[in-house]
């Protein structure tokens, strides 16, 4: 092995100083909105906070997370990740099955009837009036049915059985076994890696939608943990979007609560980061090499 | 009579084939079966929005319906092509996609470059845990994040400007400013995830290659512009080329809910104006027709980029 040169010394250096900054450039926002989550409020309004709290106090997070609307957003979020997530992941892996025989007459037509909607679609308004008519809006379905096949995930699932030898199916099939038989107790019981990872590409689509509840949502009850943060946060007068009282409201600072708003709201997915790190980067590169 | 037997031969075949084919069928009705719940679903989430498209040619009367409503043929692609609105709105989708492509597009490539170097395990898995993070925030977390820190009044950023002497910037109601956030921003969000691609590219070139390099006395700088980059390159097509089908959205989700009416002139686009339009205005037929709009070139540009990708790399998108 030969020994480093000076230029080498220089590159490394230079190389972990550039990816030093890139981690603090992302880590300095989060940790600026956090101490103000925690700060007192005149050390907010003097611009006195910066990446330490000022005057730590938990007060602020105590009455964002204890509001009734937040946690009502929260169950309303939670309750759509995890329905939307299971009625998705049921019905792309049911769909995907049958699109994986290409050699059954008919499966390639249907393969390229949904590949055609990636590519092409019917845009905004005939799909908000589409939802409307079929008398879902402000239902927690307009934000879940609309959603339920990803084609991007069908075709990772559909690719991923094609992977599976023909032979397992061969000898249920001597058996006697039907396909709906092997389906579920040959194929989905080997696929587990494959459906944990699109369950977790649909999870996080269903928990980050904004725009679907943007459109659909119009009752302050149903609102998603999105559309809530939203409405904190784009207020410039939080009275309105928090269930306290004014003379309550009189001692709870708006800059603090935004700040902490935010912050309660990213908590969630930070507690489940490592799996999703984990199974988010399989997902990509299967989808890369398989898409 | 040699054509005339090969004829009756492919007939014969041609019987064959659609026997095995019908039996097949009959013999695996319960696969289609399985087919009907996804066949119901994209038919009606799908395919019947498409279908809506017709009220882009019509002027649509929400209380007649589809088949009440009056038709006008092209007059809302006329309206489109005369209104000066639309102009900015396309000049702006513009823009901001072209800036994002420009800056944007490189930055994976050269952090892949880069975490490639790094020798020590911990360092990088530390740096890639950070990194990738903003990925999988929605866009509502991320402009709180940045309105939050940007803000004229007590904003970090503002206040590091106003300590080395310099007058406040209003960020986000500064229409000369907003496109420059814009970018920023996605690039502050994504740049970190859309290096794995890369990443995973560079991982599959030979470490022979390196060694062999290193024989030649060619330099690590070297070997990086002359190996790790050429060994990414299918990759970068590909990506770039997947970039351009995408021209026009110049990211409506994080446009809406970054912007206000003080920088429409320069922060409306495509995405934002149809919902504008349609949900604020309810003015459907155009917002439907500026949709159509922005629906086929996406379209046409996507086949485009097919096009290339297999004159280039011999490979279909999809």
């Amino acid at each position: 092995m030969r020994s480093k040169s000076a230029g080498d010394y220089v590159l490394d250096t230079s190389i972990y100083l550039m990816l030093t900054l890139m981690g603090v450039i992302t880590l300095l926002p989060f940790a600026n909105v956090l101490s103000k989550a925690v700060s007192e409020e005149w050390a907010i309004v003097s611009g006195k906070v910066g990446i330490f709290p000022v005057g730590f106090q938990l007060d602020t997070m105590k009455f964002v997370v204890t509001s009734s609307q937040f946690l009502q957003a929260l169950w309303i979020s939670v309750l759509v990740a995890v329905i939307g997530t299971l009625l998705s992941l049921l019905l792309t892996a049911l769909t995907a099955y049958p699109l994986s025989k290409r050699q059954l007459p008919g499966i390639g037509v249907i393969i390229v009837l949904f590949i055609f909607t990636m590519m092409f679609n019917g845009g905004i308004i005939p799909n908000y009036l589409l939802i409307r008519e079929l008398g879902l809006i402000d239902s927690l379905g307009a934000l879940i049915y609309p959603a339920l096949i990803s084609v991007f995930n069908l075709l990772v699932i559909k690719s991923y059985f094609e992977t599976l030898p023909e032979s397992l199916e061969e000898s249920a099939k001597l058996e006697g076994a039907g396909n709906l038989t092997i389906l579920f107790r040959i194929i989905l019981p080997l696929s587990g890696p494959v459906l944990a990872t699109i369950g977790l590409f649909y999870a996080v689509y269903f928990w980050n939608d904004y725009f679907n509840p943007l459109l659909y949502i119009n009752s302050t009850d149903l609102r998603p943990l999105p559309l809530y943060l939203q409405d904190i946060v784009m207020n410039a007068n939080a009275s309105s979007a928090l269930d306290r009282t004014a003379d309550q409201l009189m001692n709870v600072p708006a800059e603090g609560v935004r700040s902490a708003t935010v912050i309660a709201s990213t908590v969630p997915i930070l507690l489940v980061y490592p799996y999703l790190q984990k199974y988010f980067i399989k997902g990509v590169l299967i989808g890369s090499v398989k898409g | 009579m040699a054509s005339g037997t090969k004829a009756a031969n492919t007939k014969v075949a041609d019987i064959k084939v659609k026997r095995n084919r019908w039996k097949l069928f009959r013999s695996n009705l319960d696969m289609y079966l399985l087919l009907v719940p996804g066949l119901a679903f994209l038919l009606l989430f799908k395919y019947t929005p498409m279908y809506g498209i017709i009220i882009a040619f019509q002027e649509f009367n929400i209380f007649t319906g589809l088949s009440g409503s009056e038709w006008v043929g092209l007059e809302q692609f006329n309206k489109l092509l005369h209104s000066e609105e639309f102009l900015q709105v396309l000049i702006n989708t513009l823009l901001i996609s072209l800036y994002k492509i420009v800056i944007l597009f490189p930055l994976p490539i050269f952090i892949a470059l880069i975490l490639n170097e790094v020798r020590r395990m911990f360092f990088k898995r530390a740096i890639q845990t950070v990194i990738y993070l903003p990925h999988f925030l929605s866009w509502v977390i991320i402009s709180g994040l940045f309105l939050n820190i940007l803000s004229p009044s007590g904003g970090i950023v503002n206040e590091i400007i106003r300590s080395f002497g310099g007058a406040p910037i209003s960020f986000m109601t500064d229409s000369d400013m907003f496109r420059s956030v814009v970018v920023f921003t996605a690039g502050w969000k994504e740049s970190g995830w859309s290096a794995i691609v890369f990443i995973a590219a560079i991982a599959g070139i030979e470490q022979e290659q390196y060694e062999a390099a290193a024989i030649d006395g060619a330099g690590r700088i070297r070997q990086m512009f002359s190996i790790s980059l050429p060994g990414m390159l299918p990759i970068i097509v590909l990506m770039f080329i997947l970039r351009i089908g995408n021209l026009l959205e110049a990211g409506t989700e994080q446009i809406l809910t970054m912007y206000n009416p003080l920088v429409y002139a320069t922060g409306d686009v495509i995405g934002t104006f149809v919902y504008r339009m349609g949900l604020g205005q309810q003015d459907y037929s155009f917002s439907t027709a500026v949709g159509l709009f922005n629906s086929l070139v996406g379209f046409l540009l996507i086949i485009l980029g097919n096009t290339l990708s297999r004159k280039f790399l011999q490979r279909s998108i999809w």
